[in-house]
C-alpha cells in the first residue's frame, strides 16, 4: 500500500487526499446531519401537529359546548395540510371527522390524552405509511371535554428527509468534483513548477546549467514556499555550478599533477611504494613493479606476502610495523642478493601522516646505490694510491740523489776499467739495474705528480696512432699484431701528449706482456658527441685478469709478472693520468661479448683477454672545471 | 478518477438508508376496518342555560359546578346548553329546549312576557349585592355640572347600549327627570373589548367627556390603580335587581321546587367552590314581582320590543 502509494502522482495524492478529506466528511457529518434534521423535523413535524391540534382544541370548546356539530365538521374539514382530523366527546365518542363517510374504528382507541398528559403522540402505522397521532385534550380550565386527533403522516417529512439529504449529497459531491478539480488545477500548479526545478536538476545534472540557471538569482519577491524553494534552487544551481566548475579545474589540476607525479615517480629509478597502516599496497611505481615482477594495476590490494618471498616478505612487514608504531623515520642500507649479482639499495620508510598528525601510511623508497658503494670503494682506492705516491715520491726525492752518485760512480769506474774485463761486466750490471732504480724512482715521482706536465690541444688519433707506431715493430717480433679502428672524425683533445703517450704505451705493453705466445690488440677510439667526450679502447685476446685482481690491477706495485719484469707502477700511474685529465679508466675480463673486434681474432692461442677503456672529455673548460659533466672516480 | 468514482458510490449506498431508518415502535391502526359514525344519542336531562353574555367555555367554567351541585342535590340529570346568542337563547326557551335559564332582568321580562318563564331565584353578586345601580359621574372639578339637569347639552360617554348600570338605568333616571337623548350633546360608548366600566372612568377623567355613566362599585376597583378622588358622583339610579334563575313555561313545578331550594341552600363560605366561579355570593329566592321596576324602566324607555 505504501509503495503504491508513494508511485502515486503528486496530483493523484491530492487529489486523492481531498477526495478522502470530503468523503469522510460526507460520510461522518451527512448521518449525523441527517439524525439531527430527522429529529429536529420530526420535532418540527410533532410540534407542528400539536400547535394545530392545541389550536383545534381551543376552537372546537364552543362548538363541542354546543354540540354544533355542524361547526365541528366544518372544524375538521378545514384544509389543515394533515392526514386526518378528529374530534371525541369525553366519552371518546367521534363527533366529527375528516375521513368522509366512513372512520377507521379501531383509530378511535389507537391514542388517549389524559388531564395528566393533555398531549400525546402515537406513531400509526396502517401499513401503508407511518402517523403521529396526536391527541390534544379540550378543556374548558382543567376540566376535560373532549379530545381532539389529528394525524401527521411521517412520509412528507420522510420525503424532506430524503430531500435534504440528497441535497447534502448533491452539494458534497458538487463540493467533491470542485475540489477535485480545485485540486487538481492546484496540483498541476504545483507539479509544472516542481517538473520545472526537476529540468532544472537534471539539467544541472547532465551540466546544462546555463540556460535555465540565472547568472545572479533574483531575490525572492512575494510568492509561496515553491517560489522560495525555485528560487533557494536557482541560488543552489548557481553556486553548485560555481563550485562544480572549480572542483572541474581543481579535478583536472589535480589530475595533471596526479599525471605529472605518476610520471616523476614512474621516471625515478628508486622503487617507491605506498602502504597503509595494514600493510596493504595502494600504490608503487614503475621501478618497483619492474623490480617485483607484478603490473602496476595488480599493485593496490596487495600486501608484501603477495610480492615477495616469505622471509623477505616477513622482514619487510616487520620493519614497516616498526615504523608505523614508532612513528620515526627509517634508513638504512641493504644488499640484495640474486644468482645474478648483489646490488646495494639505501632503504628510507617514512610514516605518511594526515592534516591531523595521525600515520595514514607508510611510504618505502629503495635507491640502488650499487654504484655508488663502487664509486665509494674507488674513492677509498684513490686516497690509498694518493697516500701511497706521496710516500713514494717522498722515499723517489731521498732515492734518487745516492742512485745519481751511484750511476755516475759507476759510469766513471767503467771509464777506468778495461770494457771486457769482468769488473766492467759488474758495472754494466750495477749501471743497468741502477738505471732500473731510476726508472722506478722516476715512475713514482710521475705518480706522486711530483712531475710537472703541460697540456695543449691535440690530436687524440695522432697521440694513439704515435704510441702504437713506437711499439708496432717491437710488438710484431713477439707475434703480437695491433689492429686499429680509429674515429676518423678525428677528435681533438685538450691534454698532455707526453702524458697520454705514456697512458697508451703503458695499456699496449700490459697487452704484448698478457700475450706471451703472442695474438692481436685491438685498439679503437669513438668519438661520443653526445656525452661530449672521446674513448679509448684496448683490447687484447690474451690470458686475462682473474676477477680477485681485477679491482686492484690499479693499484701501486700490485703485479702478476715475475719479480723483475714489472715495477707494478704502470698502470697505476696510468690512473693517475687520466684522472688529471678528468676523465676515468676502467678494466673488463673477460673481453665483453658486445665488443666489436676490428679483425678477425679466433687465433690458435685466444683467451678470454682484457679490455681497457679509457675516456677524456673533449670540453676544454669542464678540465679546468672541477664539477664537470664526468665525475671523478 | 476511477476511485473518486467509486467512493461517490459507496457515499450514495452509505446514505440511502439514512433518511428511511425509524427506530420508534408503531401501532397499527387497520385502515380499511371502517364504519359509519353516528351521532351520539343525547340522553335526556334537564337543560340549563346560561344567557350567552359570555364565550361558550366563560359560560361552561362559570356553572358546571353549579350543574354538577344540582345533580347531586336534586338527583336529576342535567346537561348545560349553549346558545350562540340572546335571540337564540329566547328561542331556545320558547321551544322548551332550556329549561332553565341563568339571564338578566331585561331578557327575563322579555321570556317572561312572550313564553311565560318564570324566576325562582335572585343571584346575590360580588359587586352590588342582589341589587344594582346606576351612578353618574363627573370631574370633581367640572361647576358646570352640579345637578341632573347641568347634563342638557354635555357630552355622555356610556358603557354600552345594552349595560343596564352602564347605560339603561342612568338613561331611564335622565327620562324620570325630562332629560331626553337628543338633549346630549354628543352620547358615546366605550370602544374595545372588556374594561369598558374603568374606560369610561379613565374617560371623564381625563375631560374627553363632561359626563360618565357606570354601575355602581365600578369606582372601588377602578380605585385600585388610579386615583378617583378627583371623580365625583353626580346622582345614582335607584337600585334595581339583578341576575336572575328562571324556568320555562312548562317545567314541572316540583322540579323547578327541587332546584329552587337546592340553589338557595348554597351558602358561603362553606360552597364557595360552586359559588366563586360563577361570580355569586349567594342565590336567594325570588317572584316575578321583584322584576317590576324593570319592567316599569323598559316601559319608560319604550324597551318592550328589546331582543
Amino acid at each position: 500500500m505504501k509503495g503504491l502509494l508513494s508511485r502515486l502522482s503528486f496530483e493523484t495524492k491530492l487529489n486523492l487526499g481531498i477526495t478522502a478529506i470530503i468523503a469522510t466528511m460526507a460520510l461522518a457529518l451527512l448521518p449525523f446531519v441527517a439524525s439531527i434534521t430527522k429529529d429536529a423535523l420530526l420535532e418540527e413535524h410533532r410540534k407542528r401537529g400539536v400547535d394545530t391540534a392545541v389550536a383545534l382544541a381551543a376552537r372546537a370548546v364552543d362548538p363541542l359546548l354546543a354540540l354544533d356539530f355542524l361547526r365541528l365538521q366544518e372544524l375538521v374539514a378545514e384544509p389543515q395540510d394533515v392526514t386526518y382530523i378528529f374530534v371525541q366527546d369525553r366519552a371518546g365518542r367521534v363527533l366529527a371527522h375528516s375521513f368522509g363517510p366512513d372512520f377507521p374504528v379501531d383509530l378511535a382507541a389507537a391514542n388517549h390524552a389524559t388531564p395528566q398528559k393533555p398531549i400525546h403522540i402515537q406513531l400509526i402505522d396502517n401499513g401503508m405509511e407511518r402517523i403521529d397521532d396526536i391527541a390534544a385534550l379540550i378543556r374548558v380550565h382543567d376540566e376535560p371535554i373532549g379530545t381532539v386527533r389529528l394525524g401527521l403522516s411521517r412520509r412528507t417529512a420522510s420525503e424532506i428527509l430524503d430531500h435534504l439529504v440528497a441535497t447534502l449529497m448533491i452539494i458534497f459531491l458538487t463540493g467533491l468534483t470542485l475540489a477535485s478539480a480545485a485540486g487538481t488545477l492546484f496540483a498541476r500548479t504545483i507539479t509544472s513548477r516542481l517538473d520545472r526545478l526537476q529540468s532544472r536538476a537534471e539539467a544541472l545534472r547532465q551540466r546544462h546549467l546555463s540556460e535555465p540557471s540565472p547568472a545572479h538569482p533574483k531575490p525572492p519577491g512575494h510568492g509561496d514556499e515553491i517560489s522560495a524553494l525555485e528560487h533557494a534552487f536557482s541560488a543552489m544551481a548557481h553556486e553548485l555550478d560555481h563550485r562544480m566548475n572549480e572542483l572541474l579545474q581543481t579535478q583536472r589540476r589535480l589530475e595533471e599533477q596526479t599525471r605529472l607525479l605518476s610520471t616523476v615517480l614512474d621516471a625515478n629509478p628508486d622503487r617507491i611504494c605506498l602502504r597503509d597502516t595494514r600493510m596493504i599496497y595502494h600504490a608503487a611505481n614503475e621501478a618497483f613493479c619492474q623490480a617485483v615482477g607484478v603490473a602496476k594495476k595488480d599493485i593496490p590490494g596487495c600486501t608484501d606476502f603477495d610480492l615477495f618471498a616469505e622471509d623477505e616478505a616477513e622482514r619487510r612487514h616487520l620493519e614497516g610495523r616498526d615504523v608505523l608504531t614508532s612513528g620515526q623515520r627509517m634508513e638504512r642500507q641493504e644488499q640484495e642478493t640474486t644468482s645474478q649479482d648483489a646490488r646495494w639499495f639505501h632503504v628510507i620508510q617514512i610514516p605518511v601522516r594526515g592534516s591531523q598528525g595521525r600515520i595514514l601510511g607508510l611510504l618505502r623508497m629503495e635507491r640502488d646505490i650499487t654504484a655508488m658503494k663502487d664509486y665509494e670503494r674507488q674513492l677509498i682506492q684513490s686516497q690509498k694510491i694518493e697516500s701511497l705516491g706521496k710516500l713514494a715520491g717522498g722515499v723517489a726525492h731521498e732515492i734518487n740523489t745516492p742512485l745519481g752518485i751511484i750511476l755516475g760512480t759507476t759510469q766513471l769506474l767503467l771509464d777506468d776499467v778495461p770494457a771486457d774485463s769482468s769488473i766492467a761486466e759488474d758495472l754494466r750490471t750495477i749501471e743497468r739495474h741502477t738505471k732500473a732504480c731510476r726508472k722506478i724512482v722516476a715512475d713514482l715521482l710521475e705518480f706522486s705528480h711530483a712531475s710537472t706536465s703541460e697540456k695543449v690541444e691535440m690530436c687524440f688519433n695522432n697521440s694513439v696512432m704515435e704510441a702504437i707506431s713506437l711499439v708496432r715493430h717491437t710488438f710484431s717480433l713477439d707475434q703480437v699484431t695491433i689492429a686499429t679502428d680509429l674515429d676518423d672524425s678525428f677528435p681533438i683533445i685538450y691534454g698532455d701528449p707526453e702524458e697520454l703517450k705514456q697512458v697508451w704505451v703503458n695499456l699496449l705493453t700490459n697487452a704484448r706482456d698478457a700475450l706471451p705466445k703472442g695474438g692481436i690488440i685491438a685498439v679503437r677510439t669513438t668519438l661520443l658527441r653526445a656525452e661530449s667526450c672521446v674513448r679509448l679502447e684496448v683490447a687484447d685476446t690474451g690470458i686475462g685478469i682473474d676477477a680477485a685482481s681485477l679491482s686492484k690491477v690499479f693499484d701501486p706495485f700490485f703485479t702478476t709478472k715475475p719479480v723483475g719484469q714489472g715495477t707494478g707502477l704502470g698502470l697505476s700511474v696510468s690512473y693517475s693520468i687520466i684522472e688529471k685529465h678528468r676523465g676515468h679508466i676502467q678494466v673488463h675480463s673477460p673481453v665483453p661479448e658486445t665488443f666489436a673486434w676490428p679483425v678477425p681474432v679466433d687465433g690458435p692461442h685466444r683467451g678470454p683477454g682484457t679490455l681497457f677503456t679509457v675516456t677524456i672529455p673533449l670540453d676544454h673548460a669542464s678540465l679546468e672545471d672541477d664539477h664537470g659533466p664526468y665525475p671523478r672516480p | 478518477m476511477r476511485s473518486l468514482l467509486r467512493l461517490a458510490v459507496l457515499l450514495v449506498v452509505c446514505l440511502s438508508g439514512i433518511g428511511c431508518s425509524e427506530g420508534e415502535d408503531a401501532r397499527f391502526v387497520d385502515w380499511n376496518k371502517r364504519a359509519p359514525m353516528a351521532l351520539p344519542r343525547q340522553e335526556p336531562a334537564i337543560t340549563y342555560a346560561y344567557l350567552p353574555q359570555y364565550t361558550h367555555a366563560v359560560s361552561f367554567e362559570r356553572h358546571r359546578r353549579i350543574l354538577e351541585y344540582l345533580r347531586q342535590a336534586t338527583g336529576l340529570p342535567f346537561r348545560q346548553v349553549f346558545p350562540s346568542t340572546f335571540a337564540e337563547h329566547m328561542a331556545m326557551v320558547e321551544r322548551g329546549d332550556i329549561d332553565i335559564s341563568f339571564t338578566n332582568p331585561f331578557v327575563y321580562v322579555l321570556l317572561h312576557h312572550r313564553a311565560g318563564a318564570q324566576v325562582f331565584a335572585r343571584a346575590v353578586e360580588e359587586e352590588g349585592g342582589a341589587d344594582f345601580q346606576g351612578q353618574i359621574i363627573v370631574r370633581a372639578d367640572n361647576a358646570a355640572v352640579t345637578t341632573l339637569d347641568d347634563c342638557r347639552g354635555k357630552t355622555w360617554i356610556a358603557v354600552e347600549p345594552t349595560s343596564a348600570g352602564g347605560y339603561l338605568f342612568p338613561l331611564a333616571l335622565f327620562h324620570e327627570h325630562g332629560i331626553t337623548l337628543d338633549q346630549f350633546a354628543r352620547v358615546e360608548f366605550a370602544r374595545g373589548v372588556g374594561g369598558k366600566q374603568e374606560q369610561v372612568v379613565l374617560a371623564v377623567l381625563s375631560g374627553a367627556y363632561d359626563i360618565g355613566t357606570i354601575r355602581k362599585g365600578t369606582l372601588n376597583i377602578v380605585a385600585r390603580r388610579y386615583d378617583t378622588s378627583a371623580i365625583r358622583v353626580l346622582a345614582e339610579t335607584p337600585p334595581y335587581p339583578g341576575w336572575l334563575f328562571c324556568a320555562r313555561k312548562d317545567l314541572a313545578p316540583e322540579v323547578v321546587d327541587q332546584v329552587a331550594r337546592a340553589l338557595v341552600a348554597l351558602r358561603l363560605p362553606d360552597d364557595a367552590d360552586i359559588l366563586t366561579p360563577a361570580g355569586l355570593t349567594a342565590i336567594i329566592p325570588a317572584t316575578h314581582a321583584d322584576y317590576r321596576p324593570i319592567e316599569k324602566l323598559m316601559h319608560t324607555l319604550g324597551m318592550e320590543t328589546l331582543p
